[in-house]
């Protein structure tokens, strides 16, 4: 996980994307899911994560990266297929495509999204307990990044981790995370002193969703609605299923336009 | 959707357990616990299958029932890193929140039996037995997820008796799954990060209860 980078992506972006709102991608990324859940044709999956990819391409950020960042799931889908292999190279596919066409919209929604705006939008259907969880969570994770980024350096420097000395490593390593447990409860001790100054009563993020549409919403929904379309069409009339390779070469045409589009206004 | 539903019901019991707690004081506490984890998912044990989850330890200092809120947290998060699958965010909560539940009772446990200076042995075989059973958990649910109920409402109306027990259930019944080859697949895949990360487990909460003794053994929810 490159928590940092995507981080980066999410506040440094300039694409439609990152100027839509995150109430309305969250809906666009919910559509795309609930779409992928309804498909089960092998060439209609492989046409939205061929579209998602697309997506990818139009948010001008590094495309290789964030695919592998959303390739972590296929692993394991990876192993489920292999426990279901029956012979059906396209069930597998079918299996393998769903995990990854997943996690590729949840990852193109937090490239172009801060978190702060994602968990805002999310606030008013999670317990308080959660929506504040989840604010302190993102904020201490780049704080214990550091301190385990120092803490490795520190262990390899002073002969903590050396090579075939696999039991001393894992009691120095273990050592470090009780180092970096205690010392994340000094500072959430610290942090809980500081916001009582501030008058904390138990929230600390905005509520301010803003849900108004602009362009860049209306394009994002768009999106959603016309791929949950599809995939619903597939499920209602089985006919439509005859079509999925023509949207399968419909979405690989869409991408090689795309790519040139990018690579030429870049 | 089963595992969303069992999810917010724990969810709801666990807020429920620690309302009376100090709620805010408990915030920045998950959150760093929370932050912890997922930090510790960075780092792969047996890459890039088996990495470290810490739920166990979650579950010794925190809780059961707030140790269950910071993992729901944290499934939450790495889902939208792509870590995980969002639609599956649920099953996860379930599973690794089984493993923080079952570690901290186990660990109660083998204190009161073993000896309260064997700190690093409880906590270790509490973590081991603990991904031992949340794995089995996880086999299990795959298992009876595979199942199409309207065969079991059948069976269930013609013989009775034979629907009780899903091992009971024949062959044919389940969609597809060879749960047997499943099974071996993980429990060879994850054999070895269980006693890595139970020894890891040992020597985190060794360190612990050296420097902060007060970390371990508090009242909690």
């Amino acid at each position: 996980m490159d928590v940092a980078i995507i981080d980066y992506y999410a506040n440094h972006g300039k694409s439609f994307l990152h100027k839509a709102k995150a109430f309305w991608k969250i809906i666009f990324a919910a559509l795309i899911i609930a779409s992928i859940i309804i498909t089960i044709e092998f060439y209609l999956l492989l046409g939205i994560y061929i579209a998602l990819v697309t997506i990818t391409i139009w948010t001008k950020l590094p495309v290789t990266k964030i695919l592998i960042i959303a390739a972590y799931p296929a692993i394991f889908a990876l192993i489920f297929a292999l426990a279901m292999w029956n012979g059906s190279w396209l069930k597998a596919g079918v299996i393998i495509l769903k995990a990854l066409s997943a996690a590729l919209t949840m990852v193109i929604l937090i490239v172009t999204t801060p978190y702060p705006d994602v968990f805002n939008a999310i606030r008013p259907i999670v317990p308080k307990i959660i929506a504040e969880g989840l604010f302190v969570t993102y904020r201490s994770v780049f704080i214990l990044l550091e301190l385990t980024d120092d803490l490795i350096k520190g262990l390899k420097v002073r002969g903590g981790i050396t090579r075939r000395k696999y039991i001393s490593n894992v009691k120095n390593f273990s050592s470090g995370i009780g180092l970096l447990i205690v010392r994340g409860f000094d500072y959430s001790e610290k942090f809980y002193g500081v916001m009582n100054v501030r008058g904390y009563g138990g929230k600390i993020s905005s509520e301010n969703t803003k849900t108004g549409i602009n362009r860049n919403d209306i394009i994002a929904l768009i999106i959603g609605i016309l791929i949950f379309a599809i995939s619903l069409g597939a499920i209602i009339e089985k006919s439509f299923l005859k079509f999925s390779v023509y949207i399968f070469i419909c979405s690989i045409i869409a991408l090689v336009i795309s790519s040139i589009y990018v690579q030429f206004n870049n | 959707m089963a595992g969303w539903i069992i999810t917010a019901l724990l969810l709801a019991f666990s807020i429920y357990r620690v309302r009376n707690n100090e709620i805010k004081r408990k915030i920045p506490l998950i959150g760093i616990i929370s932050a912890l984890m997922i930090v510790c998912m960075t780092i792969p044990i047996i890459p890039p299958i088996y990495h470290i989850n810490l739920s166990v330890i979650a579950g010794i200092i925190l809780g059961p029932a707030v140790a269950f809120i910071s993992i729901f947290i944290v499934d939450l998060i790495i889902a939208m890193f792509g870590h995980g699958g969002i639609t599956v965010v649920g099953l996860n909560t379930v599973v690794i929140g089984t493993e923080a539940f079952i570690g901290f009772y186990l660990f109660q446990l083998f204190m009161a039996l073993i000896s309260r200076d064997s700190i690093m042995w409880s906590s270790g075989l509490a973590a081991v037995i603990s991904l031992i059973l949340s794995t089995s958990i996880l086999i299990g649910v795959i298992y009876v997820s595979q199942i199409n109920p309207e065969i079991v409402v059948g069976i269930e109306e013609e013989h009775p008796t034979e629907a009780e027990n899903i091992g009971d259930i024949p062959n044919e019944l389940v969609k597809g799954i060879n749960i047997k080859s499943f099974a071996k697949t993980i429990l060879i895949l994850l054999g070895v990060g269980w006693i890595i990360e139970g020894i890891i487990t040992a020597f985190v909460i060794k360190y612990v209860s050296r420097v902060r003794p007060d970390l371990i053994l508090p009242e909690r929810a």
